[in-house]
């Protein structure tokens, strides 16, 4: 099979499952709804700014993602499925699809999180949308890639847990300080040309880690 | 002497670092020669 | 490597003797005197340990990153020894740097830890490592610890570039270098340091790092004898 059709399988593979048992959708939505619910139970009315809405818009799909995100290579391991996989599928097919798959993911939920905020908090007020939609877009991207590569590093360690924020959290802190600069742009209704060096930051990030996935997939993946 | 160290202080600070540092290094050096005793018998094992 | 430690000894103590003992005057005229920096007076003396130990701390990360990688590539288990004990060492050093920073911040800009960019991408060196140790420690055997980690020290390490040079230029902050600055982004420049505080604070440097060199070589040696006698008594 070629390259690109293996890995649509891959991804094919995931999502079928993913559906026929709905565990990391729901796990996902129902923490969304619970952080969201408890930041807003903690602001009641208050106004608050743009940077802190725009921090807290970040941390739910921070933590989200560090609950949920790990699953695509622990649950192989879980259900012993890891080995299959290895001799079935090149390195380099499973770790697009599985890249593909969390990006879906990660987008899901972002724009979930998007409806929920902009449904609950009045003064969550997009005046930005071209610096918004980019800013999450590539955001969730970075955050996906990331998380790939880490949950990879962690499917066979004793204590997944609670090791995945702890090793995602650093490689993850350039990108929550600019997408979080870059969101308070766009809450605050600058222009594209203004927030471009945020997204020149996004763009390289994403394609720094994506590359060195790669590259570094295959010692990770092979004995 | 006493004169003269209250008066620039700072050389106090640097009597207690220089003191501090080379003590230090003593300890280092030490060390050093128990590691290089245990890699010699270590070789002479072999 | 005797070189190494009898010259780091030198230089560190002659940093420390140049350091401490040579006053500061508001208008320099020998070699003998340091200039008065604004905000700093004698403060400015911390730039001659901190900073270095700052550096030493990066320069254990770039080794534990390039013995990671030689592991990865030669799958020599004494690679995998000595990327370990440079992540002790500069975790060590790191820990330091990040004490006596601020202690330095609380007497210049008020608080103890105010996330400038500088001090948070120290503080983000520390995370790295605690999250090497951490992962390490999460793994049983010997050969997917000595693998995962070296991975793991390598996409940090990609990170780096981002928090250490471009973070500080777009996002304000206190240390010199940092947007707001209008003085150029070298402490040399910033700091008004004249030319014998920049050969007092070259030598601290170089003699930091080459102490960083002579206590990693005990580390190493420690942990190879340690690994032979695990060996032997199997």
């Amino acid at each position: 099979m070629s390259f690109i059709s293996s890995t649509l399988a891959v991804v094919s593979k995931d999502v079928r499952s993913e559906l026929r048992t709905r565990y990391a959708m729901n796990a996902l939505l129902m923490f969304v709804v619970t952080s969201v619910a408890t930041i807003l139970f903690a602001l009641r009315e208050d106004e608050v700014s743009t940077e802190v809405l725009s921090g807290m818009f970040w941390v739910v799909i921070f933590f989200t993602a560090m609950s949920g995100l790990s699953r695509i290579f622990v649950s192989e391991e879980e259900r012993g499925t890891t080995m299959t996989l290895k001799l079935v599928a090149s390195p380099s097919v499973v770790y697009f699809g599985k890249l593909i798959f969390n990006c879906g993911l990660t987008l899901t939920l972002s724009s979930a999180v998007t409806i929920l905020y902009l449904v609950v908090f009045p003064t969550f007020i997009i005046k930005s949308m071209v610096v918004f939609a980019s800013t999450v877009f590539l955001g969730s991207l970075g955050f996906a890639a990331t998380a790939t590569i880490i949950a990879a590093i962690i499917a066979k360690a004793n204590t997944k847990g609670t090791l995945y924020p702890v090793l995602s959290f650093p490689i993850l802190i350039p990108l929550l300080i600019t997408v979080m600069k870059s969101t308070t742009r766009a809450l605050d209704g600058e222009i594209f040309n203004e927030a471009l060096g945020e997204f020149q930051m996004l763009t390289s990030y994403l394609m720094i880690i994506i590359v060195g996935s790669y590259l570094l997939f295959d010692y990770i993946w092979k004995e | 002497m006493y004169e003269f160290f209250n008066q620039n202080q700072m050389y106090i600070v640097l009597v207690v670092t220089l003191l501090i540092w080379l003590g230090i290094v003593w300890y280092l050096i030490r060390i050093d020669k128990k590691i290089k005793k245990i890699e010699k018998r270590l070789e002479k094992d072999k | 490597m005797s070189v190494v430690k009898y010259s780091s000894i030198a230089f560190i103590t002659f940093a420390i003797l140049a350091g401490i003992a040579i006053p500061m005057v508001p208008q320099p005229q020998s070699w003998l005197e340091f200039p008065i920096i604004p905000g700093l007076e004698d403060k400015a003396r911390n730039i001659f340990f901190h900073v270095p130990m700052a550096w030493t701390s990066v320069l254990g990360f770039i080794f534990a990153l390039f013995y990671g990688f030689r592991y990865l590539l030669t799958k020599d288990f004494d690679y995998d020894i000595k990327s370990v004990s440079s992540a002790g060492l500069g975790m060590m050093f790191c820990i330091l740097a990040t004490i006596t920073g601020s202690i330095w911040a609380k007497f210049s800009w008020g608080s103890f830890w105010n996330w400038d960019p500088r001090e948070t991408s120290i503080f983000i060196l520390l995370l790295i490592y605690g999250a090497y140790f951490a992962l390490r420690s999460a793994l049983g055997s010997d050969e997917v610890r000595a693998r995962l980690a070296a991975v793991y020290s390598i996409i940090a390490g990609m990170t780096a570039p981002y928090y250490i040079f471009i973070t500080p230029r777009i996002v304000g902050g206190l240390h010199p270098g940092a947007k707001g600055d209008t003085t150029g982004s070298m402490p040399l420049a910033q700091l008004h340091m004249t030319l014998n505080m920049g050969f007092v604070f070259f030598i601290g440097i170089i003699g930091f790092s080459l102490f960083f060199l002579w206590l990693l070589n005990l580390r190493i040696r420690i942990a190879q004898i340690e690994y032979q006698i695990s060996k032997n008594k199997m």
